[in-house]
C-alpha cells in the first residue's frame, strides 16, 4: 500500500492506516467515503479518491500540509 | 476449529514469504467490547505467523495495554500494526491496518509484511527527502472494502 510506503520513511511523523470501511462505518461516514480506495489526509485536510500514482498522492499531501 | 486459510492459500503465502529478508512483528490490538471480528482476526493472524519463523505475533488489549497502544498510536480496535523486529526490539514503521484483512486486503497485508521485511519503502529519492523533512505530523487513512 502506497500510504504504508510513505509512513516507512518517517514513522515519527507519519501514521498510515488502511481502514476497512464496512467495519468502521462511522469513520467512513465522517469523511464521506463514497468510493474505495479513498485516502483521507489529516482528518479531511486533503482527500484522494481512487488508487492514484505516487506523484498525485504526494502533491495532495503537500497541498494539505500547506 | 475450522481453518480460515486453506492449503492452497498457505502454499501461496509460503512462496511469497520466501522473499522475506528481516523479521517482522505483527501487533494485534483487540478489545473485549464492540469487536465483532477480533476472534476471527486473531485466528487468521495465528495461522499466518505459523507459516514462517521470521514472522511473529503479539496480542494486546487496547484497554489493558493502553501504554503499548499509545506507543504505537493505536486509537481503535481491531488494529494490526505491521512492525519490524530486531532481536528483542519492535520498531514502529507507522503501518497499521484497521479491520479484518480479507479478500483483496489479505494480499495487501502480505505485501505490507514483505515491505517491512525489506526495510525499504522503494520510493523515489525526491519523495523520501520530502517525507524525511516533514514539519507537521501526517496521518493517512486509506478506506478500503474487502471485495
Amino acid at each position: 500500500m502506497l500510504a504504508h510506503q510513505i509512513a516507512m520513511e518517517n514513522p515519527a511523523m507519519i501514521r498510515a492506516e488502511g481502514v476497512e470501511a464496512t467495519e468502521f462505518p462511522d469513520l467512513a461516514n465522517q469523511f464521506n467515503v463514497r468510493g474505495v480506495p479513498q485516502t483521507v489526509i489529516n482528518a479531511g485536510g486533503g482527500m484522494v479518491v481512487g488508487a492514484v500514482p505516487e506523484p498525485n498522492l504526494i502533491a495532495e499531501i503537500k497541498r494539505a500540509l500547506n | 476449529m475450522e481453518k480460515l486459510l486453506n492449503e492452497q492459500v498457505i502454499s501461496q503465502v509460503k512462496q511469497a514469504f520466501a522473499q522475506m529478508k528481516e523479521p517482522v512483528q505483527l501487533l494485534l490490538f483487540t478489545s473485549r467490547e464492540n469487536c465483532d471480528y477480533c476472534a476471527e482476526i486473531r485466528q487468521l493472524l495465528e495461522e499466518l505467523v505459523a507459516v514462517d519463523d521470521k514472522l511473529g505475533l503479539t496480542i494486546y488489549d487496547i484497554q489493558d495495554n493502553a501504554d503499548v497502544a499509545a506507543q504505537f498510536n493505536v486509537d481503535k480496535s481491531p488494529i494490526i500494526v505491521v512492525a519490524a523486529r530486531d532481536g528483542d526490539q519492535v520498531i514502529n514503521y507507522g503501518v497499521q491496518y484497521a479491520g479484518i484483512p480479507s479478500g483483496h486486503e489479505f494480499g495487501v497485508l502480505i505485501n505490507d509484511i514483505l515491505l517491512i521485511s525489506g526495510r525499504d519503502s522503494g520510493l523515489s529519492e525526491a519523495v523520501r527527502d520530502f517525507l524525511k523533512h516533514l514539519e507537521k505530523p501526517l496521518h493517512l487513512q486509506v478506506f478500503v472494502t474487502p471485495t
